[in-house]
């Protein structure tokens, strides 16, 4: 924000010419330079010195402002990449305001590329005195301030999500974790076991869920989904929907005599519908809350008229079927976003029958059927008809790596997943062939290589370079047909099983969770980073963050790692006072302002709005971050960057260019 | 001989850091570019450039970051789009397109810069001073494109 | 109501049945089939094969005849032609340098005028106006099931019939865009609405062998009798095609069939049509059941011919 200051006529401006030893001075005349200025309207005093970086010389500085009065000083040295804080903190010593400091770069650009001193020492002339016409339109600023809500609030309870979770409370911070489903563990809970170390992978999370349930400072909202979301980085206001369970899971003793007497049978999809339910059920034995569900969906009705035969035994009375959706409010200054990935439809890929065929499973389908908790108890049986398959092919990018058909790019995960597959196929089913399709095999991970070439080597899994064209079932058996592109051969083999490593994709649904969120994704709908390298868990969106699958395709070890990172970032967020942004922003003359809504289209970041009630833009300064592309376009000169503003280019370009 | 004046706008984050990367790898080029560093390349409002033929600019420079790398995520593709619709109008202003440059420069290419400034110089030179009033000049060369 | 229909040169001779059928199907849907005037070949494979503008004038040429008459649609049944004329019509649409060489070719061409029999020289360009429909394409989207039903005449008691796609009919999706290849259901949709039922396998959308009964003739007996195979073995009673040259591989190659698989046991191939026809009352002596190879009588003698629906 601006605070008040001189007018420019009244400015007394100080110039501090630096010889950096020879880097400057060997070149460019110096003294001269100073003599030059010194004339300059607004310009009370000039000198020069060896080494204006130096403590002398910031003690000269400091001195200077405070006997000379001065409203602003230029410092003429290096790049100010370099010094300017050096020099913004010497000035704010002597009570000045650190916006008033102007570092004119004559060493990088100046004297460092020249060899001629009497051009060099014209240009750095023209350089400060540009400097000059800018600082005495320069205006005292101060950073802007807004409070933190230190509070998170984290979607999805998956691995990212508990992770991040985890972190967060760990950091000292509450935590609000809200998952959609009856319980957390997400996809990974589902899985049997991890590449490249084949741990279990229950037996890896279930102690991370029970750590997040026991946390003092996690909220857990299971069966919860975000309706809405206001506000802005550090003071977000949530409406977080709590859907009815049916069931009290403060009473709910799990004794599961309401699941005994349920006569509603639901495919389940914790196994992937390879097994059924109840209506009313617990999603697995390790769920967390530990508590039944009753899906309204599938019940046959909520009144004991129509059934209640699960009211009806309950001992410890927790069904009640009066529940109904609740609207809870919270308030956070950090969200971080890790709402998981879902599996390309099998539909899509009709040549691969997966639809049609029972026995055509996706990879988590397959992870349910190698899974010892899984519905054929850890034995390989195909669903169809429980045989154990002797002969099972695994095709992989199935939807991935498709430009014409199908998804761009590579879901990364398939080929590690494949091969831990076919591994642990071949250890249960040791006379059991396992064939896979792939186009190339991508091993970039730790100890990834390795587990593959264990998968080739020792457990002598046939890999095919090509592509299934066709699946079809003839008798009990299904063909698949495919081509072999090293040996360019058709290529026809008899399976009883097929596995494909359907790409991933985003979750079902979460276009309307992101809009409510009104942060931005990429072409996928993925959750779009703020910057692809140095910004890999920020979203474009100030105070939102990202962790997992919700941003793309990735395994758990990167998944985790981006949830600690994620978390780490609310952490540094959280550890500030109060956020200070720099108040270098483009704010908007409501006086100017024709309502034009132009500048509104060229933010990235949603700092303006067009408020329609005063027929002006609205700026939320703590979004902004001072581009200045809507000052360039703002057609009626409403828009202007603080310290930077067309004024003060227009004096600048004078400086340089009129002689 | 003419030693054209050129004013350039340097993008912070890229350009900006290349050209003291030329500095500090001693990259010596031609003294008749001056530069003003902007935040981003899309803070350069068309208005700027026509200002800056109008002090004395013979040519004008922009530098942003390469697609896809802006500070401002898209930044540069606004630049991008405002320049190539400029350019068509300096001709009917009377201005040679050509004296306008815009390049992607990233913070790692101080020899693309220092080497940019050359050419772009030579290229101004070559054109001669810009003179506003020669209108003739400009038809001429709107019918060779 | 006239409709502007090419038969193609395959269904004057050798696939006659297939013509014949088809204009007493759709007279009884009150479609009366216009040919446009001195129609040629359409080219056959000939037009689609890489960059040879000049092949394209023989099917535009037909095209720029039927918006002459006045015609907004085409409907073909063989899946060559209406290939070929509807990937080169999509071809003029979208290229404006084809339009202007291809109209530039056929401004050397006569035209005949279908009242006077006139013929000029005098014509506009064509720039794709028509709409190609494949005939199953009409009758799903113009005609549609409940008009179908409500005209059958005979009970099919859900005959099991496969019905087979070939490689031409659908694909490439993007051009001929009226169903999803991988998974297609205008065929099956069609057997239903007539009262047969569709038989599901797995070679519907294979080749039959295609032109290789020239010169590999071995290949496409092979290719014939896995796509029979796999129909007979999910039960169907007959395959059937919208194609000459599918019929031609799959009917007339199968005593070379037997001779070299000896589990088959002979299945009939039909034209959608003939079923169509047959479905609406039509008289079995005017199906042009004998062009077929394999004897496809019976199947029609099974079926009670007493009239069930009105």
């Amino acid at each position: 924000m601006t605070v008040k200051t001189k007018k420019k006529e009244d400015k007394r401006i100080g110039l501090f010419v630096c010889h950096c030893g020879v880097n400057i001075a060997g070149v460019v005349d110096v003294k001269k330079v100073a003599e030059a200025l010194k004339d300059t309207p607004g310009v009370s005093m000039s000198t020069d010195y060896v080494y204006m970086c130096s403590d002398p010389g910031q003690q000269m500085i400091i001195d200077t402002i405070k006997e000379k009065h001065l409203d602003g000083i230029i410092v003429a040295a290096c790049s100010p990449t370099l010094h300017e804080k050096t020099f913004q903190e010497a000035a704010r010593l002597a009570g000045l305001n650190p916006y008033q400091i102007e570092i004119a770069n004559i060493r990088e650009q100046n004297s460092w590329v020249h060899s001629d001193k009497d051009k060099a020492t014209k240009k750095a002339v023209k350089i400060v005195k540009s400097h000059v016409a800018k600082a005495i339109r320069n205006e005292n600023l101060e950073p802007i301030k807004v409070d933190v809500k230190k509070r998170a609030l984290v979607i999805g309870g998956g691995v990212s999500g508990l992770q991040a979770a985890l972190d967060i409370a760990d950091h000292g911070y509450e935590v609000i974790l809200v998952e959609k489903n009856p319980s957390i563990g997400g996809k990974m809970i589902q899985l049997s076991e991890t590449f490249p170390t084949l741990d279990c992978s229950q037996c890896i999370l279930t102690p991370k869920m029970v750590e997040v349930s026991r946390h003092p400072r996690i909220k857990l909202l299971t069966y919860h989904e975000v309706d809405s979301v206001s506000g802005f980085i550090g003071n977000f206001k949530v409406r977080i929907k709590k859907k009815p369970r049916f069931v009290d899971e403060k009473l709910c003793n799990l004794c599961g005599e309401c699941e005994k007497v349920c006569p509603q049978i639901v495919p389940d999809e914790f196994n992937m519908g390879l097994s059924f339910r109840k209506a009313i059920y617990m999603p697995f034995p390790q769920a967390i809350p530990g508590t039944y569900t009753l899906d309204e969906d599938h019940c046959l009705g909520l009144s004991p008229v129509r059934c209640g035969k699960c009211k009806d035994v309950c001992e410890p009375r927790a069904i009640d079927f009066d529940m109904k959706e609740t609207i809870i409010e919270e308030e956070v200054g950090a969200i971080v976003v890790a709402t998981g990935y879902d599996l390309y439809t099998m539909q899509a890929l009709g040549e691969f029958g997966g639809e049609k065929y029972e026995d055509v499973v996706n990879g988590l389908e397959f992870e349910r059927i190698l899974s010892a908790s899984g519905p054929t108890g850890g034995v390989v049986r195909r669903p169809s008809d429980g045989k154990v398959p002797k002969s099972v092919v695994f095709v992989q990018c199935c939807g991935s790596r498709d430009t014409e058909k199908h998804l761009p790019y590579c879901s990364k995960i398939c080929c590690m997943y494949t091969a831990k597959h076919a591994m642990l196929y071949r250890h249960r089913v040791p006379d059991g062939q396992a064939t896979v399709f792939y186009i190339d095999v991508r091993t970039g991970g730790k100890a990834f290589d390795e587990f593959y070439q264990r998968t080739v080597e020792e457990d002598k899994v046939l890999y095919i370079r090509g592509k299934v064209s066709k699946v079809f079932k003839e008798g009990d058996k299904l063909i698949v047909w495919g081509v072999d592109t090293l040996t360019g051969k058709k290529v026809e083999i008899e399976a009883d099983m097929v596995v494909l490593a359907m790409a991933m994709v985003k979750t079902d649904g979460v276009q309307d969770l992101l809009k409510k969120l009104k942060i931005s994704t990429d072409i996928h709908g993925f959750v779009a980073e703020a910057h692809p390298k140095l910004r890999p868990v920020e979203s474009l969106n100030a105070g939102f963050f990202l962790a997992g699958c919700a941003h793309g395709p990735k395994d758990i070890p990167e998944a985790v790692s981006q949830a600690s990172a994620a978390a780490a970032k609310v952490g540094d967020l959280f550890a500030q006072k109060e956020l200070s942004h720099e108040p270098t922003v483009v704010p908007v003359n409501d006086e100017l302002c024709s309502g034009c809504g132009i500048c509104v289209t060229m933010c990235p970041y949603g700092a303006r709005t067009l408020d329609p009630s005063k027929g002006v833009v609205d700026v939320n300064e703590i979004l902004c971050e001072g581009c200045g592309a809507c000052a360039a376009a703002c057609p009626c000169g409403a828009a202007q960057q603080r310290n930077q503003t067309d004024d003060q280019i227009f004096s600048m370009l004078r400086a340089m260019l009129r002689e | 001989m003419f030693e054209p004046q050129i004013m350039c706008f340097l993008c912070k984050w890229c350009t900006s850091a290349a050209a003291d990367l030329a500095g500090t790898s001693r990259l010596h080029h031609v003294a008749n570019t001056i530069n003003m560093r902007v935040m981003c390349s899309s803070r350069v409002d068309p208005q700027h450039i026509l200002y800056a033929f109008k002090e004395g600019a013979d040519g004008v420079f922009l530098g942003g970051c390469h697609p896809g790398d802006c500070h401002y995520v898209e930044g540069n593709y606004k630049t991008l789009r405002r320049i190539a619709l400029f350019k068509k109008m300096l001709a009917d202003l009377g201005i040679d397109p050509r004296r306008l440059r815009l390049e992607w420069i990233s913070a790692a290419e101080g020899k693309k810069y220092a080497e940019t400034m050359n050419e772009f110089t030579e290229q101004i030179r070559a054109l001669g001073p810009l003179d506003l009033n020669d209108k003739a000049l400009v038809r001429e060369v709107v019918k060779d494109e | 109501m006239k409709l502007h229909y090419y038969p193609g040169c395959t269904l004057k001779e050798k696939a006659v049945a297939l013509d014949i059928s088809t204009r007493e199907a759709m007279k009884r849907l009150d479609v009366e089939l216009v040919e446009p005037e001195g129609w040629t070949c359409c080219g056959a494979e000939y037009p689609l094969t890489e960059e040879k503008i000049v092949g394209l004038a023989a099917p535009i040429r037909v095209l720029r005849q039927v918006r002459d008459e006045g015609g907004e649609v085409l409907v073909t049944t063989c899946s060559f032609c209406f290939a070929v004329l509807k990937r080169a019509n999509k071809a003029l649409r979208d290229d404006p340098l084809k339009r202007k060489r291809i109209n530039a070719f056929l401004r050397d061409d006569i035209q005949i005028d279908p009242l006077t029999k006139a013929r000029t020289t005098d014509f506009e360009d064509y720039n794709g106006e028509v709409q190609v429909l494949h005939l199953l394409e009409y009758l799903r989207d113009r005609v549609g099931t409940p008009k179908i039903k409500s005209r059958l005449k005979r009970d099919l008691k859900g005959l099991a019939v496969a019905p087979y796609y070939g490689c031409r009919l659908l694909r490439p999706q993007e051009e001929m865009a009226f169903d999803e290849p991988d998974a297609p259901r205008v065929f099956e949709d069609f057997l239903e609405a007539v009262g047969c039922s569709a038989v599901d396998y797995a070679f519907k959308q294979e080749c039959c062998g295609s032109y290789l009964s020239v010169s590999l003739p071995d290949a496409a007996t092979e290719a014939s009798y896995r796509v029979l195979r796999a129909a007979q073995m999910e039960g169907a009673r007959a395959v059937t095609v919208t194609c000459p040259l599918c019929f031609y591989n799959m009917d007339s190659r199968q005593a070379a069939i037997k001779e070299k698989f000896l589990d088959f046991s002979g299945l009939p191939v039909l034209y959608f049509t003939q079923i169509l026809a047959w479905a609406l009352g039509v008289d079995r002596e005017v199906l042009g059941l004998g062009e077929h190879a394999v004897p496809a009588d019976s199947l029609f003698e099974e079926v009670p011919t007493t009239e069930v629906r009105t």
